[in-house]
């Protein structure tokens, strides 16, 4: 029964997968690197607007006119807008610092879609039962150390940096490097550099024992044609990407589609998260190099900030 | 350590004193997936600064400026203000030279809850009243893109 259920659920996600790379091979014949891989090489960003999913006043539109495009940017860009001062000092102080230190982008995705997940179609995570989208539980307490503040603040990692890689507020990009046998992209949000095997599609090297969980789960890749597919798996319990438990399984789809452009899609399935897999497609835009470094712990007096605010709130609650 | 019963029940209300606390801090804060001002900062505290920067910090995860702050009677006290990420500045042709050491700037912001002389820099400008940094709120310039 079982076994059923899992074949069921392969046959789902392959069918949706080879629906999704006919979808964005298209006409474009990609260079070569010397050892004859399509060329991905280069820094790209992930920057958009589009929202992940689709916003509940867009239900039922899966693509924007131009017009309407161009009028939720706008609306997007003011609600963004980081320079403006009103919403009371709560609001003002959670925007933190001026627009100008942020790189949120201004633009939605070239194929005007209204959500970044094009399946289901409806725009929506298929989360199981009433599992929230926001923090994990236990964010915003008050923290005794380090360890009690999120991952970001502690520099492990970001929660869109991936894998699966998506954009946030700054500091979207990437770059790609490949060489014989291995794919590496070094991520700017943070610090990562995830190295990935890539082997022939029927010779792949095994992923490591199930024992091991990682930061970045352990990637796999090989060559559809001219798309670089990558399967992850083993990850750690910590990063509960869209809550997702470690036994996500993660499979990300790299078509160079235009000179400039890498149409990037990833699919995650974990049945105890998702009622079924869901796909989201990213356009990654080639960009200006090179990836800025970011020693995170060396300067990350804000943790020190924190736990100091911490302590003088318990002051100031005990009445001293 | 070995705590009375009576500092392990005021250790249990400055507990309970200190969830609440979060609890609300965590209603009234509208985003979640920020590097946490609201933990380091006091909405209760805004206070402007008008002074000279000493140096400039421009560190990730997030840059500090270093400025010197007289009060009316000439006393000079040592503040750091909190900015983002240098690396979005850095695409912007902004760097180090922007905020030469000696130049005048006022700061509008948060004072750091435990009173130290910390703020985030909410907004910075020039003594001619120009704001430090240009924001990228224009849709139609996308300075990250090619």
């Amino acid at each position: 029964m079982r076994g059923k259920a899992v074949a069921l659920a392969i046959v789902i996600l392959a069918g949706s997968l080879a629906a999704q790379s006919k979808s964005v091979q298209g006409k474009y014949v990609p260079p070569r690197t010397p050892d004859g891989q399509p060329d991905l090489e280069g820094v790209w960003t992930n920057v958009t607007i589009t929202p992940l999913e689709r916003p509940a006043n867009l239900a039922g539109k899966e693509f924007f006119t131009p017009a309407e495009a161009r009028q939720y940017e706008k609306d997007t860009v003011e609600r963004n807008n980081a320079d403006r001062r009103d919403g009371g000092a709560q609001a003002d102080l959670s925007r933190a610092y001026n627009d100008a230190w942020y790189d949120r982008g201004t633009k939605v995705v070239e194929t005007l879609r209204t959500s970044l997940v094009i399946d289901p179609p409806d725009g929506k995570i298929p989360r199981k039962g009433d599992r929230p989208a926001g923090p994990p539980p236990g964010f915003g307490r008050p923290p005794e150390g380090p360890e009690d503040r999120s991952l970001p603040e502690r520099c492990i990692l970001w929660p869109t940096a991936g894998p699966p890689m998506m954009p946030s507020f700054y500091n979207n990009n990437y770059q790609i490097v490949q060489g014989p046998g291995y794919v590496v992209i070094l991520v700017e949000m943070i610090h990562d550099a995830r190295i990935i095997p890539v082997d022939t599609q029927n010779a792949p090297r095994p992923h490591v024992d199930p024992k091991i969980r990682e930061w970045l789960g352990d990637s796999r890749g090989h060559w559809e044609g001219n798309t670089l597919v990558v399967e992850t798996t083993n990850f750690n319990d910590k990063t509960r990407f869209q809550r997702a438990s470690q036994n996500m399984h993660l499979v990300e789809r790299f078509t160079r589609t235009a000179p400039d452009t890498i149409t990037y899609e990833f699919t995650v399935d974990d049945p105890s998260a998702f009622s079924r897999p869901w796909t989201a497609q990213i356009p990654m835009q080639r960009t200006e190099g090179p990836i800025i470094e970011y020693a995170c712990n060396e300067g990350n007096y804000a943790m020190e900030g924190m736990l100091a605010g911490a302590r003088a709130d318990e002051k100031k609650a005990a009445g001293r | 350590m070995v705590a009375s019963a009576k500092e392990q029940s005021k250790m249990r209300n400055k507990l309970v004193l200190a969830l609440g606390a979060a609890s609300l801090l965590i209603a009234a804060a509208p985003v979640w997936a920020h590097h946490a001002f609201a933990a380091e900062f006091d909405a209760q505290k805004p206070v402007k600064l008008k002074g000279t920067v000493v140096k400039v910090e421009f560190i990730n995860p997030h840059s500090w400026i270093h400025m010197d702050v007289k009060d009316a009677d000439g006393k000079v006290t040592r503040w750091m203000v909190e900015g983002g990420s240098p690396n979005a500045l850095f695409r912007r042709g902004v760097n180090k030279d922007a905020l030469p050491q000696g130049t005048e700037i006022s700061v509008d912001g948060y004072q750091a809850k435990d009173g130290s002389n910390r703020a985030n820099g909410r907004d910075i400008t020039f003594a001619d009243g120009k704001k430090l940094f240009v924001g990228g709120s224009n849709p139609d310039e996308q300075p990250n893109a090619k």
